[in-house]
């Protein structure tokens, strides 16, 4: 029997922390013109931070020695699973402070980035940080007190302590689902501001828009900060959600899965971004529930996953480049001057 | 009468090419001046130096933001239109995704809502939005172009394109608009009315103008004063009728 | 100095005519399509694979046949990948920006059916296609020099760089298709206007590159002690990198650049590694400063750059 419940919590879990990277990276290229193929580079941060932080954070103020006892270690790894489960305050106190240090480290990093790549076209931007993205996951494999290329398991998760799973599970789709509404209602506003009209004014001509008294650099760096900062946050969402996390999880593919959703929802409309996040987030979710049911072991859901999602992005741009929904005009204050203008104007 | 803008032996060299070989110039406040010569002659060249698109090889501009003069060569372009110099591109440069509106909006400086941090706040800057907004109107409404408003840019004639161009330029309050070939491909009305509005924010807000023209029938009729550029070099300045009746001027012209 | 300073020189040299091989078809192809093509990993890896399947499958273990065979399989691949998506898309007026998008679409979609496929073959054939060791060829002549016997990979790899350099000079200085190739990379409106058929010139770029970038991949074969479908994946910021170094415009600096990179990251990496225990698999960090380096000192203007913003300028009271 397929569990209809627990698939669609699955899904809509998962549809909410991939929205929120949709939401930015269609901030950033599809407003901004920025070509992010690192995206996965800040998810990862975030994620790290969180396992990092709450993992070390558990054992440190249960007593324990981390020297001896690290969290990557069977033994940290049993007790974590104990600890993790206790205190309630303490789970969602580490929610907090590595959300907050997340969205932070994932900010500054994408800030920091920016700036070699000021100058130069959307190839070697895109190229830049892709590449960026390889060269963290080659550091986390070597990296020992994150767990090297095993990463950190049994990470204590914010609603440990809900005895029922099925409850635990809703409560932190609800929290999923709040934080995928702060980031839509920031992403909106921001848009829909003389910010966003000159987001997409540096996108269309740079050039020009720096001539117009536009600081472009500046405004980049800007906007990969806020961008890669609520990134951040869905890795930190990514990492209690699968209480795991390691390096091989963070591959580029996962950026293009991100440019999958937003080439299908349309370049710069947010709704798209939305629709697009739960379009393919929802057709991974059914390829992982459906294939052991068919019995098929020939061809892994992995693989074919990917392949899907290649296709998607080559087919979309052939067929219907805007995607879903198209860019809408900016909403601001000025649409009801000209409207009450032109309601006026006699024919 | 004290000066807006000074080039002083200005060059600027790509590769082989001699673009601007030494060009010394002067507009004075609240002038309305023009900036004449054949093609190649190193007129949109000069614009690109003074607004920090290009950095001079030889010499220094010098702009008179306040009291002082102030060198800006060396500049970047955001920077000199922040100091109060507006350019306009002979070749529009417009917005493609933005609509005619938004284009205009776009322009000005010291939008509050630009700050990511307030424009969060809709109630920080819907006001000064509106002002804006109101102005665009008005611009647009002078030009017959209010029922354009929401229309994208690539919808509009290449006569309406290129009196955005300008119109744009003209939205952000500022001491020097550098105009570049504002009435090519307009029609004779609509650009006499474009230069009637140009003299009228001279006289009536002290503004000053520094305009590249090639239908010099409209051009002459407006400016006190042209320079006339020919390879590079300054070939001969005065007022309109003297520069127009100069020998030198007529071969250029006739020569390029 | 260096324990096994040898081996590095080996290694350096070894790199440098992988690069050579790979990344002067990437400048060549850009500077004649405008196409920043990332499924050009791809090429690398199905070239090798060609070698791989047809020695695991068939017990082929002669280099010069699976060469041919490489070479039509990932210039087929190419020229397939044109006609499908990066043809139709410029023909729609698409920006640069989005032809490459889609490029990396096909990077995925290729690199996981290559995948499925071997896994597949694994499951029926009891080998692991998925990674595979390296291949010793038969026909690949024993060169010693001082007293050492050099690797298959280093003679191999010698004779495909000096054989990519000398026909690509010969095509592109002598022949008259060379000379369209050159036309269409400088001037495409231009060259369509003389009667040169641009969208054959494209495809045969296409080809040629896709499948001297093939040819490369066997050797590859030969080198490696586990290929898999990310073998093209594992040096594409190298081959990049140099592309860039050569302005995508070059073919000379991008032979440079590849010489240059192949050192700074198998001598820099041997130094950091001596002493101060970096490891091995951290070389990818060298590349990526010198591509940072190359990108802020000489950007490569071109494929959209060029933002007329300087960090430091003057601006000063008279």
């Amino acid at each position: 029997m397929i569990d209809l419940i627990g698939f669609a919590i699955s899904w809509l879990t998962l549809f909410g922390i991939y929205a929120i990277l949709s939401l930015t990276l269609n901030l950033e290229s599809g407003t901004a013109g920025i070509t992010n193929f690192g995206k996965v580079v800040f998810y990862g941060v975030g994620a790290y931070v969180a396992a990092t932080i709450t993992t070390y954070m558990t054992l440190i103020l249960n007593g324990v020695d981390v020297g001896e006892t690290p969290p990557y270690d069977v033994r940290g790894i049993v007790l974590l699973g104990e600890l993790g489960s206790r205190n309630p305050l303490l789970n969602v106190g580490l929610l907090v402070l590595s959300v907050v240090v997340a969205f932070a480290a994932a900010g500054a990093l994408g800030y920091i980035l920016s700036y070699p790549i000021i100058r130069v076209g959307p190839a070697f931007v895109g190229f830049t940080l892709l590449s960026f993205g390889e060269l963290l996951r080659v550091f986390l494999q070597h990296y020992e007190p994150v767990g090297g290329n095993k990463g950190l398991m049994a990470i204590p998760t914010p609603f440990g302590w809900v005895a029922d799973s099925r409850l635990r599970e809703v409560a932190y789709l609800g929290l999923v689902m709040g934080t995928l509404a702060v980031t839509y209602i920031v992403t909106y506003r921001l848009v829909n501001s003389p910010l966003g009209r000159t987001l997409r004014a540096v996108r269309d001509d740079e050039i020009a828009a720096l001539c117009l008294g536009k600081h472009v650099p500046r405004i980049k760096a800007t906007t990969l900060f806020i961008g890669s900062g609520f990134a951040g946050v869905a890795g930190v969402l990514l990492a209690y959600y699968l209480t795991s996390v390691n390096p091989n999880m963070f591959v580029p593919a996962v950026t293009f899965n991100v440019w999958a959703m937003i080439i299908l929802g349309g370049f710069g409309n947010l709704k798209g971004s939305l629709i697009g996040a739960a379009v393919v987030t929802f057709v991974d979710r059914a390829l992982t529930f459906v294939t052991p049911q068919l019995g098929v072991t020939l061809i892994s859901p992995d693989y074919l996953r990917w392949v899907i999602v290649g296709l998607l992005i080559v087919v979309v741009l052939m067929v219907s480049p805007r995607g879903i929904l198209p860019e809408e005009p900016i909403k601001t204050p000025a649409l009801d001057i000209v409207s009450d203008e032109l309601g006026g104007e006699s024919e | 009468m004290s000066s807006v803008l000074e080039v002083e032996g200005v060059a600027k060299y790509f590769g082989g090419v001699r673009a601007l070989d030494g060009v010394s110039l002067k507009v004075p406040e609240k002038g309305l001046v023009g900036l004449i010569g054949p093609n190649g002659s190193g007129k949109t060249t000069l614009f690109n130096v003074v607004t920090g698109f290009y950095v001079p090889d030889k010499g220094e501009i010098l702009f008179r933001e306040s009291r002082d003069l102030v060198r800006i060569d060396g500049l970047n372009p955001n920077e000199v239109f922040r100091r109060g110099i507006v350019r306009t591109f002979q070749i529009p440069r417009l917005f493609n995704s933005l609509t005619v509106l938004e284009n205009l909006l776009v322009t000005p400086l010291g939008q509050r809502g630009e700050s990511p941090a307030r424009a969060l706040f809709r109630s920080s800057w819907s006001k000064q939005e509106m002002e804006l907004a109101r102005k665009a109107v008005e611009l647009l409404k002078m030009f017959g172009m209010l029922h354009y408003a929401h229309s994208k840019v690539s919808e509009l004639s290449v006569a309406h394109i290129k009196m955005l161009e300008t119109i744009r330029g003209l939205m952000t309050p500022a001491k020097l608009y550098l105009l570049d070939e504002p009435a090519a491909g307009v029609d004779y009305s609509m650009a006499r009315k474009l230069f009637t509005y140009v003299k009228r924010l001279r006289d009536e807000l002290g503004l000053t103008f520094f305009i590249i023209e090639h239908r010099l029938e409209i051009l002459m009729e407006f400016v006190d004063y042209v320079y006339v550029l020919h390879n590079g070099k300054l070939l001969s300045e005065g007022k309109p009728q003297e520069v127009v009746s100069d020998p030198k001027v007529v071969e250029a012209y006739i020569g390029a | 100095m260096v324990p096994g300073m040898q081996q590095v020189v080996l290694n350096t040299v070894q790199y440098a005519l992988f690069y050579l091989v790979f990344s002067i078809p990437l400048t060549l192809s850009y500077r004649t399509t405008k196409v920043m093509n990332f499924a050009h990993a791809n090429f690398i890896t199905y070239g090798a694979y060609t070698a791989i399947f047809l020695h695991g499958v068939l017990g082929l273990n002669t280099m010069s046949i699976a060469a041919v065979a490489a070479f039509l399989v990932a210039g087929s691949m190419a020229v397939l990948s044109n006609l499908l998506v990066f043809a139709p898309l410029q023909r729609r007026g698409s920006s640069l920006s989005i032809v490459m998008i889609a490029s990396m679409g096909l990077w995925i979609v290729y690199k996981y059916l290559l995948y499925i496929v071997t896994d597949i073959a694994h499951h029926y054939t009891a080998k692991n296609f998925v990674s595979y060791g390296r291949i010793t060829y038969v026909d690949i002549p024993r060169i010693v020099v001082g007293g050492a016997e050099l690797s298959q990979a280093l003679v191999a790899g010698l004779a495909v760089a000096s054989i990519t350099i000398a026909s690509l000079y010969v095509i592109l200085e002598k022949t008259k298709i060379g000379r369209a190739m050159r036309a269409v990379a400088d001037n495409p409106v231009l060259a369509e206007v003389s009667g040169i058929p641009r969208a054959l010139v494209a495809n045969l770029t296409w080809f040629i590159c896709g499948g001297i970038v093939g040819v490369g991949g066997v050797v590859w074969t030969s080198f490696s002690g586990a290929t898999t479908p990310e073998a093209g994946d594992s040096m594409i910021l190298q081959v990049f990198t140099v592309g860039f170094i050569g302005g995508l415009v070059s073919l000379l600096r991008t032979g440079i650049g590849a010489v240059l990179i192949a050192t700074i990251e198998n001598m820099g990496i041997a130094l950091l590694n001596t002493y101060l225990n970096v490891p091995v698999s951290f070389k990818p960090f060298l590349t990526f400063t010198t591509l940072i380096a190359t990108l802020i000192l000489f950007p490569p203007l071109g494929a959209g750059g060029g933002l007329p913003y300087r960090f430091l300028r003057r601006g000063s009271r008279r």
